[in-house]
């Protein structure tokens, strides 16, 4: 695990809670430049990212994310940001969610959510923000074809766009994987999209959607 | 001397040299070395004499303090000395024969140096300094070694009293290097210059230069044939028959021409004063000042006192060109300097038009400058609102940015450091519990913190654009919204934030008033012009009054030089239209 952030205080504070989580961290930096230097050096199964980083304070850290993903793909990188923004995700995820993550900085202090995420993007899943997701289920459309989306399909859908697997999102709504799968099958059909079992497939395939 | 007396005195020595020449020339006794070789042509020794001085005293009498009068008097007397080769006594006519050729080295002068009487570049500088050692030096050294009588075949011409020793070899050597060699570069430059500078005179400068330039280069070309003609005879600076003599004549009579056409395009200023006074706006007056001046690049540049500058009639910095093709003149009116106009150079040599059109033009132009400085003032004020805009966003990003650095990311890590001693405390719920809800409440603030920077200023906007920033604002409307987007790239930072805000601005108020069932957004770029519409199927009657925020919207858009339109009619639903220049 490397850490990438402009701020001592909470590069620090992150990698002790990491370490209390039992990751391991193998790098810090401040900057893109570092983050990348890091990953080379280290080969981390993850690298999380400031998305806001000297010098112009705008986006380097997504630039080092994407520079990370070119050159490392097999590297997960988990994108921290100050503000989530639909229009961001929708760029840092364009081609492949596959090892990504895009989550606000203040979800760091949920340490459960936080490391579940961590493992998602390290074993190749995704992590996408609920900010964001529910930015994009809250979305007025013309074709509402959510209106005959269930209440519990819904709760599903969103836990899908976040990333879960159908196995972590029935360990949290406390139902069978069965069930999950009904539900995801259900929903597929409404908004009528190709079944794809493989979560960040699915999470470009709903965000796409949901964005149209 | 008197200047009045120099104008009768020139007239005066031209009259009696031109009747010496005449004399000489018809009471020689030998025919082959005359300027004028043939008798039937004789008729152009007074012709090409008096035209030259003639028009010099013209042109002198024009512009003193120009060198190009002078030259053509003493093209026109150096002609009438060289006919001192008809002299039949030998004294005369040995200094005949050395000044004979000096002539054509004064017209060369001048004709390079037409129209300012002076030599504009170094290679007319060097073709004239070299043709004046060729017609003086080398002349005298071709006249001291020449026995004229046997070279030149001419038995009946008197002795050459500067003949210090016979050497046929030498004297032909010399006449070769004098005619064939330097004589024949030296005209051939010249001409090549005449070309180059008609191929860059601007067009009313040509029309000035062309007759000059014509009859100048025709000249040229009969000095050319004359030496390839007659290789050795050119020393002695004869013309051959009519077509020299024509030629010659051609070229004060052209420039005279001209003259003349200057006097009639004083006559345009007359039709100028009638035109200003029957269409006297602004925009004309640039076109009928150029009519009369016939400069159609003609510019005109208005004074503002205040501020000590030029503006144009759109109140825009006016620069006052370098020195060279372009000249300016100043214009008052009233004892006060109202403009001035950028022309072409060649028009200085005109001073009393350009006077009679600043004359004639003073009231049309002192208006039009009242116009100009009130476009000035409102582009001023327009720029002044732009930069407190600037101003104030620069405000909100530092704002922005410095809750971001600071306050967020120490209340994130005092949360981080809850977190971690909310872990240390398993054994301790009671304690673990309070940890825990001090954090919520901590994490609540941050929130809050959050939508408080983003309402100072949308960082995601200047962090990564429009399209970006846009996406979540559609998201967030209330009413469904379809956007599209046709930008390459971004916007420049003020346009990008006044696009936004007002795509903002104009949601809120959908979703507020219009009871929409949706709202189209549409950007674009092109020519030079951002544009922005939002429009919306509701019940219409959206008032600019109404809401301080569609006035804000408006100063916003005015401060980009932009135009900003809400229509909106009862029933019919609301449209915001605003277009910014953006080039």
């Amino acid at each position: 695990m490397i850490v990438a952030d402009d701020s001592l205080l909470l590069r620090e504070g992150i990698s002790r809670l990491l370490v209390e989580a039992g990751f391991q961290v193998v790098g810090l930096a401040s900057t893109g430049e570092e983050a990348l230097a890091q990953v080379e050096r280290n080969k981390p199964d993850v690298a999380i990212v400031d998305i806001r980083m000297p010098p112009t304070h705008s986006d380097e850290g997504l630039k080092a994310a994407q520079e990370i993903r070119a050159r490392h793909p097999d590297v997960g990188v988990l994108v921290l940001s100050q503000y989530v923004e639909l229009g961001l995700a929708a760029r840092l995820l364009a081609e492949n969610a596959a090892g990504l993550g895009y989550l606000l900085k203040d979800r760091i202090t949920d340490l459960d959510e936080f490391a579940a995420a961590i493992r998602r993007v390290g074993a190749g899943g995704s992590a996408l923000d609920p900010a964001v997701v529910s930015q994009l289920l809250g979305r007025r459309r013309d074709d509402d074809v959510l209106e005959h989306v269930t209440p519990r399909e819904r709760e599903v859908l969103a836990l899908m766009a976040e990333g879960y697997s159908n196995q972590a999102i029935a360990d949290r709504l406390v139902v069978t994987v069965r069930a999950v799968e009904k539900h995801v099958t259900s929903i597929f059909d409404k908004l009528r999209l190709p079944v794809t079992t493989d979560s960040h497939r699915r999470v470009l395939a709903v965000l796409a959607f949901l964005r149209s | 001397m008197n200047q009045r007396l120099v104008i009768p005195a020139v007239a005066v020595a031209a009259l009696v040299a031109g009747e010496l020449a005449v004399v000489l020339t018809s009471t020689s006794q030998h025919a082959e070395l005359r300027v004028v070789a043939h008798p039937e042509a004789s008729v152009f020794v007074l012709l090409i004499g008096w035209s030259f001085v003639g028009s010099g005293l013209m042109a002198w009498h024009r512009r003193r303090t120009s060198r190009f009068g002078v030259l053509m008097m003493a093209v026109g007397f150096a002609w009438f000395a060289a006919a001192l080769t008809a002299s039949n006594r030998p004294v005369l006519f040995s200094l005949g024969l050395v000044i004979a050729p000096l002539w054509i080295g004064i017209f060369l002068h001048a004709l390079l140096s037409f129209p300012m009487g002076r030599l504009e570049s170094r290679a007319a500088s060097l073709i004239v300094a070299v043709y004046y050692f060729d017609v003086t030096v080398l002349q005298l050294a071709w006249v001291i070694f020449a026995d004229v009588q046997r070279s030149q075949d001419c038995a009946s011409c008197p002795q050459n009293v500067f003949l210090l020793s016979d050497q046929p070899a030498v004297a032909s050597a010399i006449l070769i290097v004098e005619q064939a060699i330097v004589g024949v570069l030296c005209l051939v430059g010249a001409l090549v210059l005449l070309v180059q500078r008609w191929r860059n005179a601007t067009v009313p400068l040509r029309r000035a230069l062309a007759p000059v330039l014509v009859s100048g280069g025709v000249c040229l070309l009969v000095l050319l044939f004359t030496i390839l003609l007659e290789p050795f005879s050119y020393a002695t600076g004869r013309l051959v028959g009519w077509l020299g003599g024509l030629a010659f004549t051609a070229v004060p009579l052209a420039f005279l021409a001209g003259l003349l056409r200057q006097r009639l395009a004083r006559s345009a200023v007359g039709d100028l004063v009638v035109e200003l006074s029957e269409t006297a706006t602004p925009p004309d007056l640039r076109e009928a000042l150029s009519r009369a001046l016939r400069d159609p690049l003609l510019q005109i540049g208005y004074w503002l006192p205040d501020s000590n500058r030029y503006v144009d009639l759109d109140g825009r910095a006016f620069d006052l060109p370098p020195a060279g093709a372009l000249a300016s003149t100043v214009v008052e009116h009233g004892g006060q300097r109202i403009a001035v106009l950028v022309h072409d150079a060649s028009l200085l040599d005109d001073p009393d038009l350009i006077r009679a059109a600043c004359a004639a033009g003073g009231l049309a132009l002192a208006n039009a400058r009242l116009q100009a400085e009130l476009r000035a003032r409102v582009n001023e004020l327009r720029q002044s609102q732009a930069r407190i805009v600037e101003v104030g966003d620069a405000e909100r990003r530092r704002l922005e940015r410095n809750l971001h650095d600071g306050a967020q990311q120490r209340l994130l890590s005092v949360a981080l450091r809850l977190r971690l001693v909310e872990a240390r405390l398993a054994s301790h719920p009671d304690e673990a519990e309070l940890v825990a809800a001090s954090r919520s409440e901590l994490e609540r603030s941050l929130q809050e913190l959050r939508e408080v920077a983003q309402g100072i200023h949308p960082a995601v906007l200047s962090d990564h654009g429009l399209a970006v920033a846009l996406e979540a604002v559609v998201a967030r409307s209330l009413v469904p919204v379809r956007l599209s987007m046709d930008l390459d790239g971004r916007l420049p930072e003020p346009i990008e934030a006044a696009v936004y805000y007002l795509v903002c601005e104009a949601l809120t108020n959908t979703a507020k008033h219009a009871k929409a069932s949706k709202v189209t957004v549409q950007i674009s770029c092109s020519d030079g012009r951002a544009l922005v519409e939002v429009a919306d199927d509701g019940r219409g009657g959206a008032d600019m009054a109404a809401g301080s925020g569609l006035r804000g919207l408006a100063d916003r858009v005015a401060a980009l030089d932009g135009r900003f339109v809400v229509s909106s009619d009862a029933g019919g639903g609301s449209a915001i239209r605003a277009e910014i220049p953006c080039g």
